[in-house]
């Protein structure tokens, strides 16, 4: 049953590494986007859509990340350039991805696409437990745990990572050195909203292979919470994703199992849990968080 | 552009230089008391006058049904068409406007939750489960009290359980600020979807109705649990949720404790220091939001369902967050917005039945809508 659990979270918690990952970059930059719910709607269905036309994954998954991009620019520009309020703003892009994603999504419904499938890793994939639970899962879970690592070298021992640090802790100083903490944050808010349709594509096309109206289920307001989790961290990013699809898998595993409780309210079991960790850990993130996002909270 | 950085004294690289920002709005945030607002309009320059605000907020609009028409069009449909039917099934004729003035009730009353808190700096964003909480506490007294009390009684226990529920549901983003420092705004958010698994519960297992075979819906509650209808089916919640936008309105602008939050809003350091109890206020304001939407899920059970579904309000909560944005916060205001929001949800009714389109689709233009209003037709603003 453990080895059910893990493979479970690994399996499920792809689709929420990715959009922890692209706020974490977002919110370093000083912004916060609730539009990444909004971002993984338009992934998961462009990224759909795509893979049947096409058959090609790859290209829905990259359809998808663009997709993502797109809302994500639509937030940008309204934070950014027009100076609307973080949090209205996110949310407002997040109902335009439920509503443009129910308008082009319809006719999809069920349709069914030949996905992406398990690839087991040769030699690696024979270890015991972890052999299965790390190392015989969709191209996509590789990309995001390589992605993690790779975000955490760029934000942290980079040059471009100290320029969009700089952008959400001491813009001022940015600026005295010629950089442009705006063009920044629209890099990093951009890039994020990419990281999160690819994450809505993991969803659609690797995890479930259909499309359903909402299918994402709040996973993007849940990757915003994660973020402060993983104390602006794509590393720890990897454990507060896995927090989240493990809880789901361990209460599928007990449904599985029969135990009697309802299975609605083992659901709600998980967002439960992020609540209380986020609640337990808020006082000690506070001086973590970029300099930049306190006004916005 | 706003950089979120402290402003300088001798900040001069501001590569954007932002617009015109009147002296004494601010800090940002919520509105200031009423009066600073207006005395700062007053002082605008002829530019800012009333004429280019009605232009600029003409233009928005405009835009958004434009761009809609567009995402329209690239769907297939015929843009023409399809608005024409929306605004007929919605404002056309006696039962479309009906209809929107039954799902103002609620969509009021879902904003006014969001304006209380707003006025102390707060986002509630929890509006969504706060107000599937008010369905079922109006469902529990229901089922309990049955045909046992006269119905004048019955139904003002009701609308009372709803909004202790709605209230119970917002203390805990409340408390969990308070107490551990949690963001409500995220808390509020991941509490939605909790109540909606609560609510999917209670349908199918202890309130199914047994004759409902695979259908999800709880049995009906009792007539004597149901709103007074003043003429087809516009039942007596447009009353109540207008009445509420009034009271509210005098309470944040008319009594102590509205400015009291107001000041905690704009600065809550000066409120500190000038002596006020911050937490607790900010904490009750987020309570009274809470038992306003309960009252929008109660006046939705009990004067249009007359029983609980799991999908039965799906978006109220967050329309309710749009409208008190479109009016910025502003409690009468608050009643057009509502209205507008209405009509464009109802018109998706007109829009399912003559294109086709899942009625999901007017979300667009309500966010279409919004994001022209937020980023063009109103000032702008800090953060």
């Amino acid at each position: 049953m453990i080895e059910q659990v893990l493979y479970g979270a690994v399996r499920g918690g792809t689709s929420l590494l990715f959009p922890v990952l692209g706020e974490t970059i977002a919110e370093r930059a000083g912004v916060i986007n609730l539009g990444t719910e909004g971002s993984m709607l338009a992934g998961a269905l462009t990224a759909y859509i795509v893979g049947v036309q096409t058959g090609s994954v790859w290209l829905g998954a990259l359809a998808g990340a663009g997709a993502g991009a797109s809302l994500a620019l639509v937030h940008a520009f309204m934070v950014l350039t027009r100076g609307a309020n973080q949090i209205a703003t996110g949310l407002v892009v997040t109902f335009l991805g439920i509503g443009l994603t129910a308008l082009f999504g319809q006719e999809w419904v069920g349709v069914g696409v030949n996905g992406f499938g398990a690839v087991a890793i040769p030699v690696l994939s024979q270890i015991p437990v972890v052999g299965r639970v790390l190392f015989d899962q969709d191209p996509l879970t590789y990309l995001s745990l390589l992605a993690a690592p790779a975000i955490w070298w760029l934000l942290f021992r980079s040059r471009a990572g100290l320029r969009l640090r700089a952008a959400g802790e001491r813009p001022d100083v940015l600026l005295a050195h010629g950089g442009s903490p705006t063009l920044v944050r629209y890099v990093a808010v951009v890039a994020g909203g990419a990281l999160a349709g690819l994450g809505g594509a993991q969803l659609s096309t690797a995890f479930t292979r259909d499309w359903s109206e909402g299918m994402t289920v709040g996973r993007g307001f849940v990757a915003v919470a994660l973020v402060i989790f993983a104390a602006w961290n794509p590393l720890r990013a990897i454990g507060g994703a896995y927090l989240f699809s493990g809880a789901i898998a361990l209460q599928l595993q007990l449904q599985a199992r029969g135990w009697e409780l309802s299975p609605y309210l083992l659901q709600a079991a998980p967002y439960l849990l992020v609540i209380a960790v986020l609640a337990v850990l808020s006082r000690r993130r506070a001086h973590q968080a970029p300099e930049a996002l306190a006004k916005v909270f | 552009m706003s950089l979120p950085a402290p402003p300088r004294p001798g900040h001069g690289a501001d590569p954007a230089p932002s617009a015109p920002v009147r002296e004494g709005a601010e800090p940002s945030g919520p509105d200031l008391a009423t009066t600073a607002v207006d005395a700062a309009v007053d002082a605008a320059p002829w530019w800012r006058g009333p004429a280019l605000g009605v232009a600029r907020w003409s233009a928005a609009l405009g835009a958004a049904v434009v761009v809609y028409s567009a995402f329209l069009l690239a769907r297939g449909a015929d843009p023409v068409l399809a608005l024409t039917a929306m605004w007929d099934s919605a404002l056309g004729n006696p039962t479309g406007f009906g209809e929107t003035l039954v799902r103002t009730a609620p969509l009021l009353l879902a904003a006014l939750a969001v304006v209380v808190p707003a006025r102390a700096g707060l986002f509630n964003i929890g509006g969504e489960g706060q107000v599937l909480l008010g369905a079922i506490g109006a469902g529990w007294m229901a089922f309990r009290l049955g045909d046992s009390l006269p119905g004048g009684f019955t139904i003002v226990l009701v609308a009372l359980a709803g909004a202790a529920a709605g209230l119970a549901w917002a203390a805990v983003p409340a408390l969990l600020r308070l107490l551990t420092g949690t963001s409500e705004a995220i808390s509020s958010l991941l509490l939605n979807y909790v109540a909606g698994f609560l609510l999917t519960w209670l349908v199918f297992s202890p309130w199914k109705d047994p004759s409902s075979l695979g259908q999800a819906y709880s049995q009906r509650l009792d007539p004597n649990a149901s709103l007074p209808v003043l003429w087809s089916r516009v039942h007596i919640g447009i009353i109540v949720a207008l009445v509420a936008a009034g009271a509210v309105w005098f309470l944040l602008n008319r009594t102590t404790w509205g400015f009291r939050l107001s000041v905690v809003g704009g600065n809550s350091e000066a409120a500190r220091r000038a002596g006020f109890r911050v937490s607790a206020l900010a904490v009750v304001a987020m309570l009274v939001g809470g038992a306003l939407a309960g009252l929008a899920g109660v006046v939705e059970v009990t004067g249009v369902e007359g029983r609980l579904r799991p999908d039965m309000m799906a978006g109220f909560g967050y329309i309710g967050f749009l409208a008190s944005w479109l009016s910025r916060h502003h409690p009468l205001k608050a009643v057009a917005a509502s209205f507008a929001l209405a009509a464009i949800a109802v018109g998706g009714f007109g829009l399912k039945i003559s294109t086709g389109l899942s009625g999901a689709a007017v979300n667009v233009l309500m966010a279409l809508v919004l994001l022209a209003v937020l980023g063009f037709a109103q000032r702008k603003e800090a953060t």
